[in-house]
């Protein structure tokens, strides 16, 4: 219940203050441009429209869960930072539901960047049959990833010293998880890269929607690549659930002003 | 002693495996619009009473339209598969996963290459390819979507902002 609490604090925080719908906009755009430019590039246009839209959720479930990342790396550093921690850690909620009501607040940007996923998913997919698996597909897919990658934010926001190094390691791990979705998919792929795709949570998401879209497979066929982030949920998710009330603590340097 | 050794040479030749005599494709002619995907299949044979060596099988594809450039990579990723060596009468299927690239005509064709690196080459019948243009999305279709969503959610942002600052 606490929890709850927590989260309703934390969504009023993240949208009313203006931080959450200014990400928003910027993530429609980006998708937007994309998508206009899928739409009448011929370059692009060359695409079949199944490549299109795998495109398009592709980028939208990569920024949707950049965003969750930035607003969870800065959950506990940034309020440490801001002086704001302290307040937070004398009202009557525990240590572990600070964190899943931050948990919870932080992926909420995730669930808005889909919402605004789908009319951009309609207007390409339309005619071919895909629309909905596709958004079935970027919100199981996407929701997992999100979870696992938010809990990992707030897990290296409660143990870095400051706001700055938080959100720089953040985007560093979101970086190296995203690099090698972005290989050239014609190089030859031994069984070592198969085994790097399947560990990274994020690739092997995002090739489990590729496989659905684009090459057509059964739902079931590749249900193996989802195991890496559904690990990483747990793992992630167990360690902030185990660890919460243990790391979220004031830092002696940076009590507030 | 020249008997010999001709007896000798005509025993090894014998007694080498031969190439595979046949490759077909399953279809003859495929008509796709750009960037769609297919499959294509051969069936490699071994028509002799001698096993037949293991080959190299390649796929290619040839532009008959002088002014479209190919290059069968941007086709398909896949083009070398190995045969194992087939016994008399033996058949095996290849499977090879080709998208469209360019619009044109184009004919496909599979070569079987000896693994020895010598002997002759076996070439299939080709495959009619005949690729037409398609414009699959539309400025005009996605132009609303495009403007809308980013024009709403930015209105949203600057209220959300003025009143924040107005609350202050």
């Amino acid at each position: 219940m606490s929890a709850k609490v927590v989260a309703a604090q934390e969504c009023r925080d993240l949208w009313v203050s203006g931080r959450g719908p200014l990400l928003l906009f910027c993530f429609s755009v980006l998708v937007s441009a994309i998508t206009y430019l899928e739409a009448t590039n011929r370059t692009l246009n060359f695409l079949e429209q199944r490549e299109a839209v795998n495109l398009t959720l592709q980028v939208a479930v990569a920024v949707g869960v950049l965003a969750a990342l930035v607003v969870s790396a800065d959950g506990i550093s940034g309020e440490r930072e801001r002086g704001t921690l302290e307040s937070l850690l004398l009202t009557p909620v525990s240590r572990r539901a600070i964190v899943l009501g931050k948990l919870a607040a932080a992926l909420t940007i995730w669930f808005a960047a889909f919402v605004v996923t789908v009319p951009y998913v309609w207007v390409l997919g339309r005619g071919v049959s895909i629309v909905v698996k596709a958004l079935v597909l970027g919100f199981v897919t996407g929701t997992l990833i999100a979870v696992g990658l938010t809990a990992i934010g707030l897990l290296i926001s409660a143990v870095s010293g400051s706001n700055k190094a938080s959100l720089a390691v953040s985007l560093l791990v979101l970086l190296a998880l995203f690099a090698p979705t972005q290989l050239p998919s014609g190089l030859p792929q031994g069984w070592f890269f198969d085994v790097l795709l399947r560990l990274n949570p994020v690739a092997s998401g995002l090739h489990y929607i590729s496989a659905q879209l684009v090459a057509g497979h059964d739902w079931a066929r590749d249900l193996s690549y989802l195991v890496s982030p559904v690990v990483v949920v747990i793992l992630a998710g167990g360690a902030l659930f185990v660890a919460g009330p243990r790391i979220v603590r004031l830092h002696g340097a940076v009590s507030g002003p | 002693m020249k008997t010999l050794m001709v007896l000798t040479g005509l025993l090894l030749l014998l007694a080498a495996p031969a190439a595979a005599a046949d490759i077909t494709f399953d279809k003859t002619r495929i008509d796709a619009v750009v960037g769609q995907r297919f499959t294509l299949e051969t069936r490699i044979s071994n028509p002799g009473a001698e096993p037949a060596e293991a080959v190299l099988a390649h796929l290619n594809l040839a532009s008959l339209t002088s002014d479209v450039y190919v290059d069968p990579e941007d086709w398909s990723s896949e083009r070398s598969q190995q045969v194992d060596e087939l016994e008399p009468g033996e058949t095996t299927t290849l499977t090879w996963d080709v998208q469209a690239v360019t619009v044109g005509s184009f004919s496909v064709y599979a070569v079987l290459l000896p693994s020895a690196g010598r002997g002759p080459l076996v070439v299939s019948p080709p495959v009619q390819l005949a690729v037409a243009a398609r414009q699959t999305l539309s400025a005009g279709g996605a132009l609303p979507i495009v403007l809308v969503v980013p024009v709403l959610l930015g209105l949203g942002a600057a209220a959300v902002r003025y009143r924040a600052r107005r609350t202050r």
